[in-house]
């Protein structure tokens, strides 16, 4: 534990007319369990507090401070400085709105998001506060929970190459939650439902299985299988669509 | 001049789902091609005989005449609906390549040189298309003065590395999209693949090899 570490900062902030994007060097001594968190809140308390960064919970669990690490979009708070070399460059999420430095702002894109796809359980049934809550098999309320893991840091959508290059890409994050709500008994829409929202270039045909968000999602999802499973569901729903749409010409 | 009235709202289109299918299904049917293609060529390792045999087999039935610019158009078929995702415009291109160049991940840059060579492929495959169907009947003897003249022999050198590594990455991509290669099984599928396409090289390699040392 006596390394020193360089850590390579961007820096930028498009408030400041005067500020241009450029990569600040600092140098920090490791300690016991460091963290990229404990270090960059070491750097904003003894070398420069303008620094800007995002964090709340520490702990992995609010999904604020996605960067990139030494070329990979991770959780500063999961990395520990021990897993990487004595060098490490820090880099905003690209396709987020930067705020500056090393902050963006992924909250609106998740805001818009969530409402395209309408995230939330569609059902006709009236909510009653006082019934006990309908049962649901264990297993599935696992596989439901296992996709609901979701902290939404955005780190599938930095590593996408598809969202990269196409800024109206759906992303490994809304198809996951997409998933989540096929599986759920308890939301009423149908295939055809949710094929409006994800059957397009958009959503699950727009994704050319480069697995940048398998490889990179710090909850370790299973976001490769997800995407599969659609494909394979809108894939077939459409063959079947185009059969019916025939057969009523007939 | 804007309009105000409300039109009757169309249900979602299913073309991007059935875009996709024909994508993948001409794939999986061109690399059957370039297999069974392979190991026509590979005939040649008996002799000059029994390759000219296959293609005169090929030829009286008029698999080569008719088969040829078939294989042609799905070829261009295949070629205009993959488009679709390659990135052409600038823009696009300089994002794509930093970003691969950032991210060190290997299934990016398998997509990068997946649709570079396929680029290539569209036109090298163009040219000896041209070249081998202007030209029936198909014989060694052809092929081999073919290969000892001009620059062709490199030509064909780079074009089966090509065709091996898009074929291969195809396959696997094509896998992993439609949901058959999952997280269990990738890193099992991936090793399988790059012997796929090493089988596939060593194959036309030994054919070339053939040819080039063939007594006729």
């Amino acid at each position: 534990m006596d390394r020193m570490l360089t850590i390579n900062i961007f820096r930028y902030n498009p408030q400041d007319p005067d500020s241009k994007p450029h990569m600040e060097s600092f140098y920090i001594d490791e300690t016991e369990s460091m963290t990229l968190f404990i270090a960059l809140n070491r750097i904003r308390e003894e070398q420069d507090p303008s620094l800007q960064f995002d964090f709340c919970c520490r702990a992995g669990i609010c999904g604020q401070c996605g960067m990139v690490i030494n070329g990979r979009p991770n959780l500063a708070c999961k990395t520990k400085t021990k897993d990487l070399p004595s060098q490490i460059t820090l880099l905003p999420l690209p396709f987020f709105k930067l705020i500056g430095d090393l902050s963006v702002d992924t909250g609106t894109w998740f805001r818009e998001m969530n409402t395209h796809i309408e995230s939330w359980i569609h059902t006709s049934k009236e909510f009653d506060p006082e019934a006990e809550e309908e049962r649901m098999d264990n297993e599935l309320a696992e596989q439901i929970y296992e996709l609901d893991r979701c902290v939404e840091c955005g780190c599938c959508l930095a590593a996408c190459g598809t969202a990269r290059m196409r800024e109206d890409f759906l992303g490994a994050v809304a198809l996951n939650r997409i998933a989540r709500f096929i599986l759920d008994p308890r939301d009423e829409r149908e295939e055809k439902d949710y094929f409006e929202i994800i059957g397009n270039d958009q959503g699950i045909f727009g994704c050319m299985g480069l697995l940048g968000c398998e490889d990179v999602c710090p909850k370790n999802l299973p976001l490769q299988d997800q995407l599969g499973f659609l494909r394979r569901k809108m894939g077939f729903f459409a063959l079947k669509d185009l059969k019916r749409g025939k057969k009523k010409t007939c | 001049m804007w309009s105000d009235t409300t039109m009757h709202v169309q249900s979602s289109t299913r073309t991007p789902a059935v875009l996709d299918w024909l994508e993948v299904l001409s794939g999986i049917g061109l690399v059957l091609f370039i297999m069974g293609h392979s190991l026509f060529v590979a005939s040649v390792i008996f002799g000059a005989s029994t390759f000219n045999g296959m293609a005169g087999f090929f030829e009286n039935t008029g698999l080569a005449q008719v088969g040829g610019p078939i294989i042609g158009l799905v070829f261009l078929l295949h070629f205009v609906l993959a488009a679709r995702k390659i990135p052409f415009r600038a823009a696009q291109q300089s994002v794509i390549w930093k970003h691969a160049r950032m991210m060190h991940h290997e299934d990016t840059w398998l997509w990068l040189i997946q649709a570079v060579t396929g680029m290539l492929i569209l036109l090298m495959g163009s040219i000896h298309m041209w070249v081998l169907l202007n030209d029936l009947p198909i014989t060694a003897e052809k092929s081999v003065a073919l290969l000892y003249a001009g620059t062709w022999l490199w030509f064909y050198l780079f074009f089966l590395l090509f065709v091996a590594m898009h074929v291969a990455i195809g396959v696997y991509r094509a896998g992993v999209k439609w949901g058959y290669i999952r997280r269990e099984n990738r890193a099992r599928m991936k090793k399988y693949l790059y012997i796929f396409a090493g089988v596939l090289v060593a194959i036309d390699l030994v054919s070339l090899i053939r040819f080039y040392f063939l007594s006729v």
